[in-house]
């Protein structure tokens, strides 16, 4: 087994917003792609929150391997309009980090383009791309990604989640991403853990896609991702959008 | 050298650009945070404070510091992670603290106290004592800002990006809260309770308007704290305007000349 970067063992976690986990466990592992899926309020971004340290279970134990470096995309980054910024800026928010890196990052989701360009500027779609190559940035041990293809079309859909495994590849490091696309997450993945304010199940795509509760939670969507899963297109569109024959 | 000091403009126009300079950076976060209700808040509970250190006869900037961090601690406490301090709140606290200090200053028997330079400040009658404490301050904010800035900068662009990426924002939070409640005390003898807020906020905007970057906007926040300085104190000494009135006003011009200039350029751009 590869390298346990992080580990959660029977945490819970309510609040009076709403948001319930009932003892979920899991394991993160260095190189493997785990995927959340579950419908509406099933607690995906609180967990995602609890892996991040943005909140604590107030049970259950979550044990991260020491300094665990973390590339976050949340769901939605509300713009500061009242902060100049540009993108090159954006990418070191966090981390000192030299041109060369700057220009690598953007140059992986075809956003090079934008790199002076001023972050209030952008449309939700570049914003999204911009976010998704910051996290490659500074070398780090999990990248976790909040529905990283809302927003992008079905075909760059298709082609983020192949970024997304040529991160893991090249970085060697752990994906967690929270995702509705069911038909691409199955082939993308490593582990899912099927969510409903507990862990239906989870496991490798296939033997989650045959356990009764996911059935359950996602007959029908299943059966039509099958459709989708089985067309073909007769030319590619790049993440951006454009389409190449 | 020292013997310059002797001179009250003198003493004035450096603790003026003191003020302007720690100004510009902690301004422009508050904007970026949406704090700026925050100082006008911490402003007026000085009031409170004022009254409290001269009734217990301590200095009163002990007791507006004692007010404002209390104030701020319990704010910070009564804040969930992702919601901006809540404005109801911060109205309550104002109006309240305001209206128990001028109450406690007026009941305040045998004591002269002078209300008008509480609320407005008078940056002319700095004295040695008072330059010193500015200095100090000034000396401390910048070398935490210096130490903190990407974190500070972080923090105000995402929250949940920095808490994720390693960044302990709430602590972050917390530390920008002190230096706030720092500033607005020290700041509050030379400018008056009223019009802190102003001159945080007024040189920044105008800033936002023309710079691309953040460390960009602080510069030229500097830049127009130091014109509205000299523009207040001059327009002060020649129609004998009240010096930090004069001061704000010269902001706003400058902010109102910012807004036409660029409408100007981008017109013909």
């Amino acid at each position: 087994m590869t390298e346990l970067l992080l580990k959660a063992s029977d945490i819970s976690y309510s609040s009076n917003t709403g948001n319930i986990l009932e003892s979920v466990s899991f394991e993160l592992h260095r190189g493997q792609i785990t995927t959340i899926i579950g419908p509406n309020g099933a607690g995906k971004s609180t967990l995602t929150n609890i892996v991040n340290g943005l909140i604590q279970p107030q049970s259950g134990t979550i044990e991260r391997v020491d300094n665990l470096r973390i590339g976050y995309l949340p769901q939605k980054v509300y713009v500061n309009t009242l902060m100049p910024l540009s993108v090159e800026r954006l990418l070191q928010l966090t981390r000192k980090v030299s041109e060369t890196e700057v220009d690598q990052a953007l140059a992986q989701t075809e956003v090079t383009y934008l790199k002076h360009r001023q972050v209030q500027s952008l449309s939700e779609g570049e914003l999204k791309r911009v976010l998704l190559a910051r996290t490659t940035l500074g070398n780090p041990d999990l990248i976790v990604l909040d529905e990283p293809t809302a927003g992008v079309d079905v075909t760059g859909e298709v082609k983020m989640y192949e970024l997304i495994g040529e991160f893991r590849n090249r970085l060697d490091c752990a994906v967690l991403m929270v995702s509705h696309d069911l038909h691409l997450v199955m082939s993308k993945t490593d582990q899912v853990l099927c969510l409903n304010r507990h862990l239906c199940c989870s496991g490798l795509p296939e033997s989650v896609s045959q356990h009764p509760e996911y059935l359950a939670l996602f007959g029908n969507q299943a059966a039509e991702s099958l459709a989708i899963y089985t067309h073909h297109h007769d030319h590619v569109h790049d993440v951006a959008g454009h389409h190449h024959d | 050298m020292i013997e310059l000091l002797d001179d009250f403009v003198v003493r004035s126009v450096i603790a003026g650009l003191l003020m302007v300079s720690i100004a510009a950076p902690m301004g422009c976060l508050m904007v970026w945070q949406r704090l700026a209700f925050l100082s006008d808040t911490l402003g007026h509970a000085a009031v409170l404070g004022v009254g409290l250190g001269i009734w217990l006869q301590v200095h009163p900037m002990i007791g507006v510091l004692v007010i404002i961090l209390l104030i701020v601690i319990s704010l910070s406490r009564i804040t969930s992670f992702n919601n901006a301090l809540s404005e109801t709140a911060l109205a309550v606290t104002s109006h309240t603290g305001l209206a128990a200090g001028l109450i406690l200053l007026g009941t305040m028997p045998g004591q002269s106290v002078n209300l008008e330079s509480i609320l407005f400040g008078d940056l002319l009658a700095t004295t040695k004592t008072d330059l010193a404490m500015i200095f100090g301050t000034v000396v401390i904010l910048l070398f935490l800002l210096a130490q903190h800035w990407r974190s500070f900068v972080a923090v105000s662009v995402s929250r949940e990006i920095a808490q994720a990426e390693g960044i302990e924002a709430r602590k972050v939070q917390f530390l920008m809260y002190l230096m706030i409640a720092l500033l607005v005390a020290v700041m509050m003898k030379v400018m008056g309770v009223l019009l802190i807020a102003a001159v945080l906020v007024i040189p920044t905007s105008s800033a936002r308007l023309v710079s691309r970057s953040p460390e960009q906007m602080v510069l030229i926040s500097a830049l127009f704290g130091v014109l509205s300085l000299g523009g207040g104190m001059l327009s002060s000494f020649h129609f004998d305007w009240q010096t930090g009135p004069a001061i704000v006003l010269s902001a706003s011009f400058l902010l109102l000349g910012t807004l036409v200039v660029r409408r100007l350029v981008r017109g013909v751009g």
